[in-house]
C-alpha cells in the first residue's frame, strides 16, 4: 500500500528533516528539494500528490516557485499548502490570495502535521 | 466802572418813557446779539484756523465799536506781532509786517498784557507815558482801546480799535471789545486743542496700525507651522510699517558665533543670495557687534562708514541706510532684524520703538521655529527608528520561528514514540527541551503581540459572542494542568451576561493568562475562583486564588515587563510579558485591570471591559453577527482609489477586505479564503464582471456567496439575474455599500441557519434528554418541559418552529396543550409533532385530525428520521396528517 506522495521545499536541512521523518512515519512518500528553481521540474518528475512549500527560500521565493507551478498545466492542479514561519495575519492573507491551498505556521505540530497535509490532498480530490 | 450802571438805574424811569432812546438801545442790542452769533457760528465752523474766527472778530469789533481800525497782535518772542486787521492804512501794515510792538507800558497792548484787563487812552498824543511814535504816525490813531486775550490764565494777544480823532470808547464799547477778544482767545484755544487732538490721532491711528501689524504677526505666528513664513511676515510687516524698502530677518547659531539670513523682503535675488553667503559672525561684523549691544543700532549713511563683508553687500545692492534690532530671548540673543532703505538718513525714535517690539515678536517666532524644525526632525527619526524596531521584530520573529520549528518538531517526534521508545529519564529531558522550546516561542509571541500594541497596531476585532463560550474554552485549557497542580479550579456564573462584546481571541489570551498565572502561584490543595458579572455600564471579571499573595512593594510593579514578583519560588515559566500584554489588550477594550492581594491569603487580579451597546438597525439593515473568519470581504475592482474607498467603508464596518484587481484573482482569492461576501465591479480588465458574477453562481462551491456589483453601468436587471444579491451604481455612499453587504449577509445568515426550535414536552426526563441528543447536533434549538402547563407558557415565549408532544403527562396532557394551543392565535400555526408510546385509538386520532403534523411512536422511532421530518416541518414542507 503506497501513501500519498508529497514533495517538500524547504531550504532549512533541520526542518526538512523533520517534516520529512514525520511525514513519512505517517505513511506518506516524501520528495524534498532545498530551492524554488527545483521545485517545478521536481514536480514534474515525481507528480506529488501535495506539495508543501516554505516561502522564504534562497533564489526565488515560494511565491515564485508558486507561479511557475501553477504556469505549468502539468503541475498546475497539485495543490501547494505554505509552510512558513511568517507569523503575521498579512503574511497568511498575501499567500492565499497569491492562491496557495493553505497556509501551516511554524513551528508545526507534529501531531496534527500530517493530518493538516492530507486534509489539503482531500480536498481536492487528488488522493485515494 | 460804576458809571454807566450808574446811568442806566438813574436813568430808567425817564428814559423808559422816551421811545426814541429805547428803539436805539434795542437796535444796538440786536446788533451785539447778531454779531456775536455770526462770531460764534464762524468759531463753530473754523475748528482748524483761528484767520476766519479774527476776520470776524475784527469785522464786528470794528464796526460796533465805530473805530477806524480794529487789529489783533499775538504775543511773540519778544513783543507783539499783527495778525490780523481791518481799516489799517497800508503804510503801517508794512512797517507792522516788519516790527513788533514791544512790551512794557509804553505801549497800549503792553499795559493790557500786564495788567491783563481792557483799557483805553483817550488820546495817544496826550499820555505822557505812551511811546510808540512811528506806529502812531502811520496809524493816524487818537483814542483807542484795547482787550487781552486770554487762554489758560495767559495773555496771548490782545484785540486793538483805535479812532483817528479824540473821541473816548463809552463803556458799552468797553464791554463788547472785552468779549470780542474773548471770542477771539476762545477761537485760538479751539484750533489749539484741535491740533493738538489731530496730532493724537494721527499718534493714534500710528499706534493703531503698529497694533494691528503686531496682530497679525502674532496671528501668522499661533496659525502656521511653517516657520519661514512667520518670519517672513515679521520682517514685511516691519519694513512696511517703519516705511522702509527692504529688511531680513538672521538667525544666530550661538555655537559657531555666526548670524545666517533666514529671510529676506523688498531684497533683489542677486543680493539675498549673497547675503545667505555671506558670513556674519558676532564679534567680527557690524550687524554682530550691534546685536550683541541688545538695542537698535543705526548706519545713517553707508557710503560713510566702514564696510564689512556684509554691509558691502548692501552697499552693492544699492542699500544707504539700515537699523539692527537684536532679537533676544531672556539673557540670550537668538538672531537680528535688519530694516533698511534705498536713501541715507536716521531712523525715528518711533520706528525704533516699534520695530524693538515686532523684534520680541520674531524672537519667539524665531525660537519656535527652531523648536519645530527639532521637533519635526525627532518625528522624522522616530518614525525611522519604529520601521527599523518593526522590520527587525518581524525578520527576528522568522529567523527564530525556523530553528524553534525544529527544536519543538523533534522534541516531539521523540515524545510521540515514533521512532521508538524512550527511557523514563530520557522522556523528562526531551519534556524539558519542548517545555523550553515552547517557552521561547510564547516569548516571541509575546514580544510581536506587545509591540503591536505600543505601535499602535493590534486591531481588535471585536464581536459579540456568549460570554460562558470564552469562558469555559479557557476553562478546559487550564483544568488539565490546575489538576495536576492539585489546585481545584471553580467557575462562579451569578450574575455572568450572556454575552460580551470584545475581541474574543483576545479576550481567551487574556483570562487564559491571568487564570494560569492564578494555578502557577497557587500551592497544591488550593483553588482558584474566576467570576463574571455585570455591574451597570461594565463586565467584571475577576480570578481569585489562595496563593502566596503578592508583596505590597511588588504590586504597582506587577503588570511591567519582566516583573514576577517575588512569588515566582521556582518554576518561572511564564514570559514575564503575559500581565504587561494583557493589561495592555484590555486597556486596548477600553476596559482596566487592578490587582488585590493579601500575602499568604491570596491574590485577586480584576478586570472590567465596558459594556458596548449592540449596533442598532440603521436605515433598514442589521448587522448579523458574524464570527471572525466570516468577515472576510473579497473587493474585486481595477481602479486603486475605488477599491481603497470601499476597503475603508467596509474596514470602519468591522469587516476584513481584500483587495484584488482582475476578475481571474477574485475567483482565486475567493476559492481560496471563501469570503463572507464579494463586492465586484464589472469594469475589469481581462475578464469582466458579468463573466466573474456568472462563474461564482456556476460553481455549487461559491454560489452561496452573496456578491455586491458597484458598478457605472446601469444594468441593474442583468446583475439580478445573473445572481446578485446587489446592485449599486457608482458613486456608492457608505451607507449604501454597506446596507447592501449588510443585508446580503443577513440573508446568507438567515438561509443557512434555518431557524430550528424545537420544544420538546415529557415527563420522562430519558425521553427529553434522548430528543435533545438527537436534534442539537444537527444545529437545533431544544427547550424541554416536563408538562402539559409549563409548557404552554414556554412555547407563548420562545415561538419554536415544532412542538414535540407527549400525550400521557400527569398535569395536562397532549390533546388538552393541543387544544390550548389552536385557541390561541399566536400558537394557532405552530407545527406539533406527537412522540408518544400510547397506541390511540379511534376517538384519539378523531381529535388529533388536522391539528398536528404527524405521530411518531416511541417504541419504534428511527431518531435520524425523526430529525429529517422535523427539519421538513419547521422549513414548512411537511405536509399535516398522521402516520
Amino acid at each position: 500500500m503506497t501513501g500519498p506522495s508529497v514533495l517538500l521545499v524547504e531550504d532549512n536541512p533541520r526542518n526538512l528533516k523533520l517534516a520529512r521523518d514525520v511525514l513519512e512515519h505517517a505513511g506518506f512518500a516524501v520528495t524534498a528539494v532545498g530551492t524554488g528553481e527545483e521545485a517545478l521540474p521536481a514536480a514534474l518528475a515525481a507528480r506529488p500528490d501535495v506539495i508543501l512549500m516554505d516561502l522564504q527560500l534562497p533564489g526565488i521565493d515560494g511565491h515564485a516557485a508558486l507561479g511557475r507551478l501553477r504556469a505549468d498545466p502539468e503541475t498546475a492542479g497539485i495543490p501547494v499548502v505554505a509552510v512558513s514561519a511568517f507569523a503575521m495575519q498579512a503574511d497568511r492573507d498575501r499567500a492565499m490570495v497569491a492562491g496557495f491551498d493553505g497556509y501551516l505556521m511554524k513551528p508545526i505540530s507534529v501531531r496534527d502535521f500530517p493530518a493538516q497535509v492530507r486534509e489539503h490532498i482531500r480536498a481536492v480530490g487528488g488522493a485515494p | 466802572m460804576t458809571e454807566p450802571h450808574d446811568e442806566r438805574s438813574t436813568g430808567r424811569a425817564a428814559d423808559a418813557d422816551d421811545p426814541v432812546w429805547l428803539a436805539a438801545r434795542l437796535a444796538e442790542a440786536q446788533e451785539q446779539l447778531a454779531a456775536t452769533r455770526e462770531i460764534l457760528s464762524v468759531l463753530a465752523r473754523s475748528s482748524t484756523s483761528e484767520a476766519d474766527v479774527f476776520e470776524a472778530v475784527i469785522d464786528n469789533a470794528r464796526r460796533l465799536c465805530r473805530g477806524q481800525a480794529a487789529l489783533i497782535n499775538l504775543s511773540a518772542t519778544e513783543g507783539y506781532r499783527l495778525v490780523s486787521a481791518k481799516g489799517l492804512p497800508s503804510e503801517y501794515a508794512a512797517f507792522a509786517a516788519d516790527h513788533l510792538v514791544p512790551r512794557g507800558r509804553g505801549t497800549l497792548t503792553g499795559r493790557v498784557a500786564i495788567d491783563r484787563r481792557t483799557h483805553q487812552i483817550d488820546d495817544v498824543l496826550a499820555d505822557p507815558d505812551y511811546n510808540l511814535p512811528e506806529f502812531q504816525r502811520l496809524g493816524g490813531y487818537r483814542s483807542i482801546i484795547a482787550a487781552p486775550m486770554m487762554v489758560d490764565d495767559e495773555v496771548v494777544g490782545v484785540l486793538t480799535v483805535w479812532r483817528t480823532s479824540v473821541e473816548p470808547f463809552d463803556e458799552h464799547s468797553r464791554a463788547l471789545l472785552t468779549t470780542f477778544a474773548e471770542q477771539a482767545a476762545l477761537a485760538l484755544r479751539t484750533v489749539e486743542l484741535f491740533s493738538e487732538l489731530e496730532a493724537r490721532s494721527a499718534e493714534l491711528a500710528r499706534k493703531v496700525d503698529e497694533r494691528e501689524a503686531l496682530a497679525e504677526v502674532g496671528q501668522a505666528i499661533s496659525s502656521t507651522l511653517d516657520p519661514d513664513e512667520v518670519l517672513t511676515t515679521i520682517v514685511e510687516h516691519a519694513v512696511e510699517l517703519s516705511g522702509a524698502d527692504g529688511g531680513s530677518l538672521m538667525e544666530y547659531d550661538e555655537e559657531r558665533g555666526l548670524f545666517r539670513v533666514r529671510t529676506t523682503y523688498g531684497t533683489s535675488a542677486v543680493v539675498r543670495t549673497r547675503l545667505k553667503t555671506v558670513r556674519i559672525h558676532v564679534d567680527e561684523s557690524f550687524v554682530g557687534r550691534a546685536a550683541s549691544t541688545g538695542i537698535p543700532v543705526q548706519v545713517h549713511d553707508l557710503a560713510e562708514v566702514e564696510l564689512d563683508p556684509h554691509l558691502r553687500v548692501l552697499a552693492d545692492g544699492g542699500w544707504r541706510s539700515l537699523v539692527v534690532i537684536p532679537l533676544v530671548r531672556p539673557d540670550r540673543i537668538v538672531g537680528a532684524l535688519v530694516v533698511r532703505r534705498l536713501t541715507p538718513g536716521a531712523f525715528s525714535e518711533e520706528t525704533c520703538d516699534m520695530l524693538t517690539a515686532f523684534a520680541s515678536q520674531s524672537a519667539i517666532a524665531l525660537t519656535n521655529a527652531r523648536l519645530y524644525e527639532q521637533l519635526e526632525l525627532q518625528r522624522r527619526e522616530l518614525a525611522t527608528t519604529s520601521q527599523h524596531k518593526s522590520d527587525f521584530l518581524a525578520s527576528m520573529s522568522h529567523e527564530l520561528r525556523t530553528p524553534l520549528n525544529a527544536v519543538i518538531g523533534f522534541s516531539e517526534v521523540l515524545l510521540e514514540r515514533m521512532f521508538g521508545d524512550l527511557n523514563e529519564r530520557q522522556a523528562d529531558y526531551v519534556q524539558d527541551i519542548l517545555d523550553a522550546g515552547r517557552h521561547l516561542l510564547a516569548l516571541l509571541n509575546d514580544v510581536l503581540d506587545l509591540s503591536k500594541v505600543e505601535a499602535g497596531r493590534m486591531e481588535l476585532d471585536v464581536t459579540t459572542f456568549p460570554a460562558v463560550d470564552a469562558v469555559q474554552s479557557v476553562l478546559a485549557l487550564v483544568r488539565e494542568r490546575a489538576a495536576a497542580h492539585g489546585v481545584e479550579v471553580r467557575y462562579d456564573p451569578a450574575g455572568a451576561p450572556d454575552q460580551i462584546t470584545a475581541d474574543e481571541l483576545r479576550l481567551k489570551q487574556v483570562l487564559l493568562n491571568v487564570v494560569g498565572n492564578a494555578v502557577k502561584f497557587t500551592p497544591a490543595g488550593g483553588t482558584v475562583t474566576l467570576r463574571v458579572w455585570t455591574d451597570g455600564p461594565e463586565v467584571l471579571i475577576t480570578v481569585s486564588d489562595t496563593g502566596i499573595g503578592i508583596a505590597e512593594s511588588d504590586r504597582s510593579r506587577i503588570f511591567d515587563s519582566f516583573q514576577q514578583g517575588t512569588r515566582s519560588a521556582s518554576s518561572s515559566e511564564g514570559t514575564g510579558l503575559g500581565l504587561t500584554l494583557t493589561r495592555r489588550i484590555v486597556e486596548l477594550h477600553g476596559g482596566r485591570m487592578w490587582l488585590e492581594s493579601e500575602l499568604g491569603v491570596g491574590s485577586t487580579f480584576g478586570l472590567a471591559l465596558p459594556r458596548q451597546e449592540q449596533p442598532g438597525p440603521v436605515e433598514g439593515w442589521t448587522e448579523p453577527a458574524l464570527d471572525d473568519a466570516r468577515r472576510t470581504v473579497v473587493v474585486i475592482e481595477d481602479d486603486p482609489s475605488s477599491a481603497e474607498l470601499v476597503g475603508v467603508h467596509l474596514a470602519a464596518a468591522g469587516l476584513r477586505p481584500v483587495p484584488v484587481r482582475t476578475g481571474e484573482e477574485g475567483l482565486a482569492a475567493i476559492r481560496a479564503l471563501r469570503p463572507t461576501a464579494v463586492v465586484l465591479d464589472i469594469h475589469l480588465p481581462g475578464m469582466d464582471g458579468w463573466d466573474v458574477l456568472s462563474t461564482i453562481k456556476a460553481d455549487p462551491a461559491l454560489a452561496a456567496t452573496p456578491v455586491v456589483v458597484v458598478s457605472v453601468l446601469p444594468e441593474r436587471g442583468r446583475g439580478f439575474a445573473l445572481g446578485a444579491s446587489d446592485y449599486l451604481v457608482k458613486p456608492v455612499s457608505k451607507e449604501g455599500l454597506l446596507g447592501a453587504v449588510w443585508r446580503a449577509l443577513a440573508e446568507r445568515v438567515d438561509r443557512t441557519s434555518e431557524r430550528r426550535h424545537a420544544v420538546v414536552i415529557d415527563d420522562d426526563p430519558a425521553a427529553l434528554e434522548l430528543v435533545r441528543a438527537t436534534l442539537e447536533p444537527q444545529g437545533w434549538t431544544v427547550t424541554t418541559c416536563s408538562g402539559g402547563a409549563e409548557a404552554l407558557a414556554v412555547i407563548r415565549e420562545v415561538n419554536p418552529s415544532v412542538v414535540l408532544l407527549d400525550l400521557l403527562m400527569p398535569d395536562v396532557d397532549g390533546f388538552e396543550v393541543v387544544d390550548a394551543l389552536r385557541a390561541d392565535t399566536r400558537t394557532a400555526a405552530t407545527p406539533v409533532v406527537v412522540l408518544t408510546a400510547k397506541t390511540l385509538t379511534a376517538a384519539d386520532r378523531h381529535r388529533l385530525q388536522g391539528r398536528i403534523e404527524f405521530v411518531a411512536s416511541k417504541g419504534e422511532l428511527d431518531l435520524s428520521w425523526l430529525a429529517t421530518r422535523l427539519t421538513q416541518v419547521a422549513a414548512g414542507g411537511a405536509t399535516g396528517g398522521a402516520s
